[in-house]
């Protein structure tokens, strides 16, 4: 867990740092890197992994304890939720259809392609 | 929160040119700070009033609270020079021997370390090390005292990217596992970003900006688009710079935008990207005179 891709992240300037954070400890829950009831990296751990400020990591858990994904065990850290992986992908579709969706469509304008053009460019990547 | 340190209307002059101006700064416990400026903005002079290496005209220093009197030095502090042309001849071992006596929380398991992460030989002279190997000393120090109060002036001056990447690594660990409050200046601003919490940014003896990190990157914006458009969209904001191509314009702004702004965005077809806080910076400065 603590070795191979992770040290890759690199953080980009779109969002802030701690939402960049809850972001990957997202991906980790739905790629099955950290199961229900598991343990999550400490702040420490995390802190020194990704090079970043102890304190953002401390607000990037706080904001997926806010949403119910984690949940503190005394003294111990924190561990993922039960229906953590449900709640994420819920989240994520909505943002999908509301910002990505929306984004795509409108380039989609800027470039005049229908919607029936958008439909087959799905189509022929999912064959691809 | 409580506040560790607390300079107040710090002034020096050299010449008929201030250092400093009315200088205010205010550290908390617990949080590492970036302070930033170009060369001669004032950050080592401040970074050296603080240290009682040179006393200031007028103003004063609170450490938790109690004012610091003339040439007294604050209690559990380190100050990590930019140059360490003070340790004369002494071999690297006898300049950290030497920082140990002064430094209750010192830990020289940490120290010895640090010297083979860094790959340092401890027996060699200070005087004959190259500039970036010079800094690593000073890291060392800085990071072994563990005091509740470090500063660092321009500690990665002379590293490679790798020394570099490392020393943040080892600070954010014992940073992690020992807080408190560290400052740190430097010109490489976007390296800052991840490690540092907030940041000061001082120009011309001044202090322009105090802002949490992720605070500051939220509201800086690069917005683009034609020139009507950006002038109506920018119109109330607090504009930093602007240049005009043709028939469109750049503006960079500091402004927290909400979905109202974004949707007036896309209605006069403008972009809005976010500012690196090294182009933030540079705004900021040339657009602050």
């Amino acid at each position: 867990m603590l070795s191979g891709e992770a040290m890759n992240v690199t953080f980009d300037d779109k969002q802030p740092i701690f939402q960049q954070v809850a972001h990957i400890i997202e991906d980790d829950i739905l790629n099955g890197t950290y199961r229900e009831d598991e343990q999550i990296l400490s702040v420490a751990q995390f802190s020194q992994l990704f090079q970043i400020n102890p304190a953002t990591v401390v607000k990037g858990i706080g904001l997926l304890v806010n949403e119910g994904i984690l949940y503190k065990k005394r003294g111990l850290g924190m561990y993922v939720s039960t229906d953590a992986k449900q709640k994420i992908q819920n989240q994520r579709r909505d943002r999908f259809y509301k910002e990505l969706l929306s984004n795509l469509l409108c380039e989609a304008d800027k470039l005049e392609l229908t919607t029936e053009d958008i439909i087959n460019m799905i189509k022929q990547l999912r064959k691809e | 929160m409580s506040i560790v340190l607390s300079c107040d209307k710090l002034n020096k002059k050299y010449g008929p040119t201030y250092a400093l101006r009315d200088l205010d700064m205010q550290l908390e416990d617990n949080v590492i700070y970036g302070l930033l400026g170009r060369n001669g903005a004032g950050k080592t002079t401040l970074l050296n009033i603080i240290a009682g290496g040179i006393l200031a005209d007028d103003g004063s220093i609170e450490i938790r609270g109690k004012k610091l009197g003339k040439g007294e030095l604050p209690e559990d502090f380190c100050f990590v020079r930019e140059n360490n042309k003070h340790f004369g001849g002494a071999r690297v071992i006898e300049a950290l021997q030497l920082a140990a006596n002064f430094h209750s929380h010192w830990d020289w398991t940490f120290a010895h370390k640090l010297l083979q992460t860094f790959g340092l030989d401890p027996n060699q002279k200070i005087k004959q090390l190259s500039r970036g190997t010079e800094s690593l000393v000073g890291i060392i120090i800085g990071l072994a005292s563990r005091a509740a109060l470090t500063l660092f002036d321009e500690p990665v001056l002379g590293l490679d990217v790798l020394m570099r990447e490392k020393f943040y690594k080892e600070l954010l660990e014992d940073y992690a596992n020992h807080p408190r409050t560290i400052l740190l200046s430097t010109h490489l601003i976007d390296e800052i970003v991840p490690v540092a919490e907030r940041v000061y940014i001082m120009d011309q003896g001044s202090l322009l900006l105090h802002e949490e990190i992720h605070q500051l990157r939220m509201a800086a914006y690069l917005i683009r688009g034609n020139s009507d458009a950006v002038a109506s969209f920018t119109e109330g904001k607090r504009v930093l710079h602007t240049e005009s191509y043709g028939h469109g314009k750049l503006a960079a702004i500091y402004e927290m935008l909400n979905d109202r702004d974004r949707q007036q965005a896309r209605q006069l077809d403008i972009t809005i990207e976010h500012l690196t806080l090294q182009k933030f910076f540079s705004y900021l400065i040339e657009g602050g005179h």
